[in-house]
């Protein structure tokens, strides 16, 4: 967030500078928000707003542009009530405070807030859309897990206990200003709290000055690497934080309550489609994991799962973490889907051209790999685009099992013009449209046909005796060009 | 240890390297089999330094002025080097079980005495062997000791930290191996940081310690890190001396590794280049290396220039043989299926050399061979001239002709030929060939042929 900073508050001051046109008190507002602030405003609002952008007191779990529209508001108010040069500025809460201060108090009156906080009902809105226009030839990360692992029914500690459930979902990332407020916090709160305050100990030494010798040190074992954790807590939800100390018990969750967890997260997941939630809960959900050495087949399903969905909503850098440590997980035979996720490390290899890892993988397949449908299909495929056998890719293409469409479909693009510039080279001196949408895996005419003039091909099209011909001998040159950018950049995000 | 400092008085005398490097050797030479023993048992823990630095004074030939630095470095080195002695015997003893990673932490020793010897500036660019000898040494006992690691522990380790939100962490098992790799990169740094005038440089040892460190990130499998290695010397390239100045084998070896790290990267052009540079500056004799050069050299000219090893290139080289030879012959002939059958045979060996990926591409140029059949057996008119339009079909039949006896699946080309829908697939190949400029000409698809060039249909194969 902080490195989206510099770059935000410029857009940030450039709204602040046609605010509700104030009377004549005050001057009249220049274009530039920047310029304005340092010409007209008083020394004391200056530094208020600077403050108000300042990194250090930026709040997670409030964007920025509300904080902006906070801003915005109490110096145009203030402003208009000519009360620029009484207000303390020095003194007045920041508006990202007032924000906090202002959503503890409906969540505490409450007990039906969502965890969301103007973020996640949007978000949520965004993916029921995008799954609903999903090509229907691929599967879907929630019908992998259900007819694999999971059960539907009502969990009985639903029903015992609702309660938990949301009291967990109203944390806000900064406990410290809902403790302010309300005066009041769970044991896991407090933890939170302390976590946060390490973690700025490091860059701000000069934000705890109260507790100069910062006493919570005292809590923390001498030896991190004491060996595994055991959780003592219940809640079924939990939001991710990166430890910066040993893991307090109190606020991990045993092996049965992580259990119930996932069954939780996949009815979630399926029901709601709220991809960022569901990796703050599946990240939490591998540390709790990780914290208790708990290595089981359980742990692979976990990843598995947390894999497939970040693979289905194309979230890369988090389907490459949990590839790195499924490998891991595989080689010490706990079960789950090694030949699976084997065939989707090929076709990202396929996907980021990666020749190097592509010889490791080949070199570490075995016999029984090579012959799994998954695997095999990968291998195919693989091998045709080596070949560059554009016919046989497609037809493998349109039969992907498992959810391989989701990384096929990264390059089907860049192949695609790999294709279109074979067949313009050696084909004179025109060929029908249908042809394309066959040997290129199109659903239609009207797929292909789309596909051309999103390149910008639409000028090679001609329509003959009733059919869309394309003229391969003037496309050549135009498709070479663009097969040519498309395969230079393929970046890689995470690491395998 | 008089054995030893007479050793090192008389390397020092000759003003040679070699024989400076050999005394810290941590293998016998052939006349004198009890070498480390004799060194071992000749004194203790208690006494080693004084023991050394006593008896280097003792067999100087000249009188020695105190303190002398180059005295003091030697004392260290030789410390350690008794000590690394001690472990090596131990881990030779028949009746124990040998653990190479105590041998590995007491050679790294030798190795950091060795460098401090030259960042202190007490050893001179002439002894650079004797850092040479340290890191080769260093780099074999690393991989020996993480045999052994791999060998008596079974599971991966949990996170050191206990912090991170993931399982496991690092779960290649070469951790001395890579610390080693650290090892020699300091001797790189050593080498190429030094700005004594040329003639008694450390930027002699450039090459032998990026050869070195080359050899290790190789084994570690993160050849990437070559990269990085090669920046720096062509950084630096102003003030160093040409490569040619440098001993023939380092060349080899460099250029070698070069070209290995090109072909990798699919510059097969620059790859030719080192390559057959490497190939012809390799001593004759050195059978092994050869190979090495043309396992990488052999599918490069394939590539490059659609050139197959002649059978009297590779008969010095039985093992370069059965490596290339079915797919060398499939290709000549223009077999697909013997193509095939050899390339799945040698998959093994082929990704385990990391040429798979590349040979796979000798299709191409084996399909090109085939098609060219098919020209060939084409009709002449009554100018001489040969047919320049084929049937699609045809080269469909004879494609099929070739897949037949091999796994059934494969082409979906109807054996007689005549179906127009199903040579989709085989239209798509002759497409490539033409694409890859193999084959010079154009398909009409509505009439279902492929209208060849009228001369260099074939681009390089003289027709």
């Amino acid at each position: 967030m902080s490195s989206h900073g510099a770059f935000t508050s410029v857009s940030a001051r450039r709204t602040f500078a046609r605010p509700t046109p104030a009377p004549s008190t005050t001057p009249s507002p220049p274009p530039s928000a920047a310029e304005k602030a340092k010409r007209d405003w008083p020394e004391s609002v200056r530094h208020y707003v600077q403050r108000a952008f300042a990194t250090e007191n930026t709040i997670a779990s409030i964007p920025r542009q509300e904080m902006e529209i906070k801003l915005k508001k109490i110096i145009s108010n203030s402003a208009e009530n000519n009360t620029l040069g009484t207000i303390d500025w020095a003194k007045l809460p920041l508006p990202q405070q007032m924000i906090l201060e202002e959503r503890a108090r409906p969540a505490l009156l409450s007990a039906n807030p969502p965890w969301g906080n103007g973020l996640e009902p949007l978000s949520l809105q965004e993916t029921n859309v995008k799954s609903t226009d999903t090509l229907s030839k691929k599967r879907k990360s929630s019908e992998l897990d259900l007819s694999q692992n999971g059960q539907e029914k009502v969990p009985p500690w639903r029903i015992a206990n609702p309660r938990n459930v949301f009291e967990d979902r109203i944390t806000h990332p900064d406990k410290r200003q809902r403790n302010d407020v309300a005066g009041k916090g769970s044991s896991k709160s407090h933890h939170n709290l302390a976590n946060r305050k390490k973690r700025f100990e490091d860059g701000q030494p000069g934000y705890l000055s109260q507790q100069p010798f910062s006493p919570s040190k005292a809590s923390i074992p001498p030896d991190v690497d004491q060996g595994p954790v055991i959780g003592r807590s219940q809640d079924l939800e939990k939001r991710y934080f990166r430890l910066t100390s040993a893991p307090n018990p109190d606020t991990v969750r045993p092996l049965p309550v992580l259990e119930k967890t996932l069954e939780f997260l996949k009815r979630k997941w399926k029901k709601e489609n709220n991809y960022s939630y569901i990796c703050d809960q599946f990240k939490s959900l591998r540390q709790d994991l990780t914290v208790q050495h708990i290595k089981t087949e359980f742990t692979v399903s976990v990843y598995e799962i947390h894999a497939r969905i970040a693979l289905e909503k194309g979230d890369l850098g988090e389907y490459n973490q949990c590839q790195t440590q499924l490998r891991a997980l595989y080689s010490q035979h706990l079960g789950g889907h090694p030949e699976e996720f084997k065939a989707y490390r090929i076709l990202y290899f396929i996907h980021t051209s990666n020749r190097t890892d592509m010889n490791d993988v080949l070199a570490d397949l075995t016999p029984t790999e090579k012959r799994d449908p998954a695997v095999k299909h990968a291998l195919d495929a693989r091998s045709a685009l080596a070949l560059a056998n554009y016919h046989r890719f497609f037809q493998l293409y349109l039969d992907t099992p498992n959810m391989g469409a989701y990384l096929l479909d990264m390059f089907v693009a860049r192949e695609r013009l790999n294709a279109l510039s074979n067949i313009c080279i050696s084909y004179k001196p025109d060929v029908r449209l249908r042809f394309f949408t066959e040997e290129l895996g199109f659903e239609s005419d009207d797929e292909s046909a789309r596909f051309i003039c999103d390149q910008g091909g639409q000028s090679f099209l001609e329509e003959r005796d009733g059919e869309v011909r394309l003229l391969t001998g003037k496309a050549l040159r135009f498709f070479e060009t663009a097969r040519n950018a498309a395969f230079k950049k393929v970046d890689i995000k995470g690491q395998i | 240890m008089e054995v030893l400092c007479r050793e090192y008085w008389h390397a020092n005398q000759e003003g040679s390297g070699p024989l400076l490097a050999a005394t810290i050797s941590p293998i016998a030479p052939p006349n004198y089999l009890n070498r480390l023993d004799a060194i071992y048992g000749d004194t203790n823990a208690a006494s080693i330094s004084r023991d050394i630095s006593y008896s280097l004074t003792k067999t100087a030939n000249a009188a020695i002025q105190y303190p002398n630095p180059e005295i003091n470095s030697w004392t260290e080195i030789y410390s350690a080097y008794w000590y690394a002695i001690g472990a090596i015997l131990a881990a030779e003893h028949p009746t124990t079980k040998p653990d190479w990673t105590k041998v590995y932490e007491a050679w790294k020793d030798v190795a950091n005495t060795v460098i401090k010897g030259y960042s202190g500036g007490v050893l001179e660019a002439w002894t650079l062997p004797v850092l040479y000898t340290a890191g080769k040494h260093l780099r074999a006992f690393a991989i020996k000791a993480d045999e052994n690691a791999r060998a008596s522990g079974g599971d991966t380790s949990f996170n050191a930290g206990g912090l991170q939100e993931d399982i496991a962490g690092d779960f290649g098992k070469n951790e001395k191996l890579e610390d080693a790799a650290r090892v020699i990169n300091r001797m790189f740094t050593l080498c190429i940081s030094d700005r004594a005038p040329l003639e008694e440089s450390r930027k002699w040892g450039l090459y032998y310690t990026t050869n070195l460190l080359f050899k290790t990130y190789f084994k570690l499998n993160s050849i990437g890190l070559s990269k990085n290695i090669l920046r720096a010397l062509s950084a630096s390239k102003t003030d160093m001396p040409t490569l040619e100045a440098f001993p023939r084998s380092h060349i080899v070896t460099f250029k070698y590794y070069v070209g290995v790290i090109q072909f990798l990267e699919e510059d097969y052009a620059q790859a030719e280049e080192n390559l057959t540079s490497a190939w012809h500056m390799c001593h004759r004799s050195a059978t092994r290396n050869i190979e090495l050069i043309l396992t990488y050299l052999i599918p490069t000219l394939l590539l490059t220039r659609q050139q197959l090893p002649s059978s009297r290139l590779l008969s010095p080289y039985p093992s370069l043989g059965s490596l290339f030879a079915p797919l060398t012959l499939a290709i000549r002939i223009g077999s697909l299926s013997a193509f095939d059958t050899a390339l799945a045979e040698g998959e093994h060996e082929f990704v385990k050399r990391r040429i798979y990926l590349t040979l796979e591409r000798g299709r191409d140029i084996c399909l090109r061979n085939l098609l060219r059949k098919v020209y060939l057996a084409g009709d002449l008119d009554e100018e001489g001239k040969r047919n320049t339009r084929i049937y699609v079909k045809d080269f469909a039949a004879a494609i099929r002709l070739g897949e037949s006896g091999a796994s059934g699946e494969g082409m979906d080309v109807e054996m007689d030929g005549s179906a127009g829908e199903n040579n989709d697939e085989v239209e798509c190949l002759v497409a490539n060939m033409i694409y890859k400029n193999l084959m010079k000409g154009y398909i009409s698809r509505e009439r279902g042929i492929v209208v060849l060039s009228k001369n260099g249909a074939f681009p390089g194969t003289g027709i």
